[in-house]
């Protein structure tokens, strides 16, 4: 848990520093989805709510209106529990992971665009997702560690 | 087995549940009254740990906006530079036709009547006095370029000090640059001006003019241009040569302005 709050802090600080300079990646969700797929843990509701309030925080720092990422971020989680437990352990390749850490990264963003429209383009999307690349490539290369750990 | 379909139908109710609330948040939130208040206090806390990430971002942004509008800058401090002298040589040129016509008014001859060689770089006699509105402190020139001033008067005659005397010491101005400096003779003929501070790109061929000495000494007379810049002192001033517009070692005529003004 102590990861998860250093890590909305490090979003919350980086936003504040490179806002509107470029798009920062969801640090704090792709905690909570690494730390998902990476935990075999039986109880998942911490991430449904971690996600819930993390989100909500969110939303009131920098949205102003509470919802859109609170959303979001639950949406994500119950995409990443569902997956996860429909695709079959020998299917659960780096591919699948990487797809579903890129979820988090392109849903919650997608939510406000979908509700209040905008003119939120393709491009702010693609250069989110290259922003987030070298935090995604990280997660990846400690879930392929901790696999072959477990093999 | 079990406790498997119980652990997903837990997550799947929890889930249903965050996301109504989520819905009903974004629904009425905003209309609860509570979110600005929340957003506010929210907002203050994290203010602490924000602070160097501001600092940060200000200094980020300085720092990149001078350097993306750098070359603007410098366009425009050369622009302004440019204009500047501009400015300064109009201005010049203002002083200068006001300083003509005021000269071609007021401006009358006298004969150079004794130039002792004990004091021949110090001093000379003319043939104009009192009677002729002459006064003591006027400028009095040669071919134009302001040669010295009056220093005593008597009813039918004056004596004049040269800029080659060692005791007068005039406050002038170099044209290009409007560095101030103060020139006085050597009491061999040559004419220094000193007090400018070194490195201040004074050179050969600028003009030299009076600079504001007095009412009588109007500024903006021209005296002649930098020669030579000689050894600086140890104090940090560079010393220079003036060549003198007039020629000091052989003249029989000077002008002076009269105080009868037309």
């Amino acid at each position: 848990m102590l990861l998860l709050i250093i890590l909305w802090i490090l979003q919350d600080l980086l936003t504040v520093l490179f806002g509107g300079v470029m798009q920062l990646p969801e640090l704090f969700l792709m905690g909570i989805v690494y730390k998902l797929i990476a935990e075999e843990r039986e109880d998942k509701l911490w991430a449904i709510w971690t996600a819930f309030f993390g989100g909500l925080l969110w939303d009131l720092r920098w949205v102003g209106v509470p919802g859109f990422f609170t959303l979001g971020y639950v949406a994500v989680v119950a995409l990443i529990l569902w997956a996860w437990r429909v695709i079959p352990v020998h299917g659960r390749t780096l591919w699948v992971v990487f797809l579903l850490l890129e979820s988090s990264q392109f849903i919650p963003n997608l939510v406000p665009v979908l509700i209040l429209g905008g003119s939120t383009g393709g491009s702010f999307f693609i250069s989110q997702q290259m922003y987030a690349l070298p935090a995604l490539l990280i997660c990846l290369y400690l879930y392929s560690k901790q696999a072959e750990q477990q093999e | 087995m079990q406790s498997h379909n119980h652990n997903q139908v837990t997550e799947f109710v929890h889930i249903i549940i965050a996301l109504i609330l989520g819905l009903f948040l974004l629904g009425g939130g905003a209309n609860l009254g509570i979110s600005k208040s929340a957003v506010d206090l929210l907002g203050a806390v994290l203010s602490v740990p924000e602070y160097p990430a501001v600092i940060l971002r200000g200094a980020f942004l300085s720092w990149s906006e001078w350097v993306n509008n750098k070359d603007e800058i410098y366009v425009k401090l050369k622009l302004l530079q440019d204009e500047n002298i501009k400015l300064k040589a109009l201005n010049s040129e203002l002083m200068k036709d006001k300083i003509d016509a005021g000269l071609d008014a007021n401006l009358r001859e006298a004969r150079v009547t004794l130039r002792a060689p004990s004091s021949w770089w110090n001093e000379i006699r003319i043939d104009r006095g009192e009677r002729d509105d002459i006064a003591e402190g006027l400028p009095v020139f040669n071919n134009g370029f302001l040669i010295g001033r009056i220093s005593s008067v008597s009813l039918m005659s004056s004596w004049a000090e040269l800029l080659t005397s060692p005791s007068l010491m005039l406050p002038v101005v170099i044209e290009e640059t409007r560095e101030l400096g103060i020139i006085e003779g050597d009491g061999t003929g040559r004419i220094l001006l000193q007090y400018i501070p070194a490195g201040r790109g004074i050179k050969p061929g600028m003009n030299v003019n009076t600079a504001l000495i007095g009412e009588d000494v109007p500024p903006g007379l021209p005296i002649g241009k930098i020669a030579e810049e000689l050894t600086p002192t140890p104090d940090g001033y560079a010393v220079y040569r003036v060549e003198p517009g007039a020629d000091l070692s052989k003249f029989y005529t000077v002008s002076f302005l009269s105080l009868n003004k037309k």
